[in-house]
């Protein structure tokens, strides 16, 4: 049955030329490894989000008024709604996680390097934008913890010289966070951001697809055969492995491995994503004690405090971003072996301890 | 050929496992979906007598359907579903006329849900009622 389906659209539409070239005959270097599988993760992930998201949809009425109600709603009376709730929560925590991992991946094997400066900048961009829909889609159960984050979070482009007094007032559609806020970062949250992460995901696949898979720099002698900057090249890898079934059974094993974490926080730990914040609906005229960002956002907000002008601190800030995102124009160098790459690899892994620290600074603090 | 075997083993296990996971994940997402059950609105409704006068219809919600009280000019009183049994839009009360007639395809109905004229092919379903001490209770 299968096989005449088939053999019915090869006819038509030349299916076997597009697996051919796609799946069985896309050959990937002979030393790939797990981590390169964290791509396909991610897509796992977004897919989820924006499908959980949808359902979610149906019962989250995004009005000041309602808001909070209609996600208590959600998660009490509505059959599986805390499961579809948990599930884009906890899906979003695990989608920034999963991306700092792939980016790490990048960074030490070197991948960034020419020619894919274009594959990490649109994968800096999307850390950005992951970023960004995960800060709007905060506000949406509007709980205390909703609105002091986003209050806080919107203030700090107060400090932005000249206009920045008018950019929050912009940002937040009034003088305080209010209903006007939540409209605007609802519209950002579910429409504008998945259509432009939808479309950088695009371009990204894309450039993969135009420079080929870059070989990890150790493992089995490589397949590689390297750029020149002489004309465009695209990197095959001639007697590498097939993508199908070979490499797609470890992105299949990955997912699962994936899954297996995602659920096991989904359902023995569903408490990660909230604060006790998350459950008292917003009240503008009451700041929570110790109100404090995501995970993700804690080393930015001790960055914040750390210096003595708010200034000062996103300029830090904005500076580390761009040069991480200007990595690949700055660090030119062939070689790719984090081992040979001796002030790079203790770049790198300072740059993580420090990540670190200040986000359990942030923590504590 | 043992290898074959292998291979069909693996292959249905897969196979089997994906259909679980689709199972898992279906079940909760038509669960959360599908209406929910008991949303119908009281199956039972209680309305002061005092609140009809002669002549008079009431529309209100009644077992998730609408529904029409009226009160006939000899002062019976008949409960009947709103709905049209032609195409499903809720039928008008015609005070003057004393009749029911459907916006929607001008089907008309008298005040104990015969049909008297237009595409309609069955009656108004009548909702018993009985009237205790004043309080008119439906259903």
């Amino acid at each position: 049955m299968l096989k005449r389906l088939y053999r019915w659209l090869d006819l038509r539409i030349g299916v076997g030329e597009i697996v051919e070239k796609e799946l069985t005959g896309y050959l990937l270097p002979r030393n790939i490894n797990e981590w390169y599988s964290l791509g396909s993760v991610l897509l796992v992930i977004f897919a989820l989000q924006v499908i959980t998201g949808m359902l979610l949809m149906i019962y989250y009425v995004p009005d000041a008024d309602k808001a909070f109600k209609s996600v208590t709603f959600i998660m009490n009376e509505v059959p599986f709604g805390w499961l579809i709730r948990l599930c884009h929560a906890v899906g979003s925590n695990m989608m920034v996680a999963v991306l700092i991992l792939h980016m790490l991946s990048t960074l030490l094997m070197g991948s960034y390097k020419a020619p894919r400066e274009l594959n990490w900048v649109t994968g800096f961009t999307l850390l950005a934008l992951v970023q960004g829909i995960s800060l709007t889609g905060y506000l949406a159960p509007w709980s205390q913890l909703s609105f002091w984050a986003t209050t806080v979070a919107t203030n700090s482009a107060s400090a932005v010289p000249v206009v920045g007094p008018y950019l929050v007032e912009f940002l937040r559609g009034g003088k305080l966070v209010g209903p006007p806020t939540l409209g605007r970062f609802f519209a950002l949250h579910a429409a504008v951001l998945p259509v432009v992460i939808a479309a950088l995901i695009g371009a990204h696949l894309f450039l993969l697809k135009r420079t080929g898979i870059s070989a990890p720099p150790f493992g089995r002698e490589g397949t590689a055969n390297p750029f020149e900057a002489q004309q465009y090249h695209y990197q095959g890898h001639p007697g590498g492995i097939p993508f199908f079934p070979n490499y797609a059974l470890q992105d299949l094993s990955s997912i699962s491995i994936y899954f297996a974490i995602f659920l096991a926080v989904v359902f023995f730990w569903p408490g990660m994503p909230f604060t006790p914040d998350a459950f008292v609906p917003a009240d503008p005229f009451k700041t929570p004690a110790h109100i404090k960002p995501e995970w993700y956002f804690l080393a930015n907000y001790q960055t914040l405090k750390i210096f003595p002008s708010e200034l000062l601190g996103l300029s830090v800030q904005a500076a580390a971003m761009t040069f991480l995102a200007l990595l690949p124009f700055i660090d030119r160098s062939p070689e790719r072996h984090p081992l040979k790459r001796p002030v790079f690899l203790t770049l790198v892994i300072a740059g993580i301890l420090l990540w670190i620290a200040l986000s359990v600074w942030g923590h504590l603090s | 050929m043992e290898n074959e075997g292998r291979r069909k083993f693996l292959g249905v296990c897969v196979a089997g496992a994906t259909a679980a996971a689709a199972v898992a994940a279906g079940y909760p997402v038509f669960r959360y979906l599908a209406p929910r059950s008991g949303q119908g609105g009281a199956a039972k409704l209680v309305i002061p007598a005092g609140e009809l006068k002669e002549g008079d219809a009431k529309f209100f919600e009644f077992a998730g359907s609408s529904a029409v009280l009226i009160k006939t000019k000899s002062g019976e009183l008949v409960a009947l579903s709103a709905v049209c049994t032609h195409l499903g839009c809720i039928v008008q009360w015609v005070k003057e006329k004393q009749q029911f007639q459907c916006p929607c395809h001008g089907g008309q109905f008298s005040t104990d849900g015969t049909v008297l004229g237009g595409p309609p092919p069955r009656p108004l379903a009548k909702i018993p009622l009985t009237v205790t001490e004043g309080n008119i209770t439906i259903g």
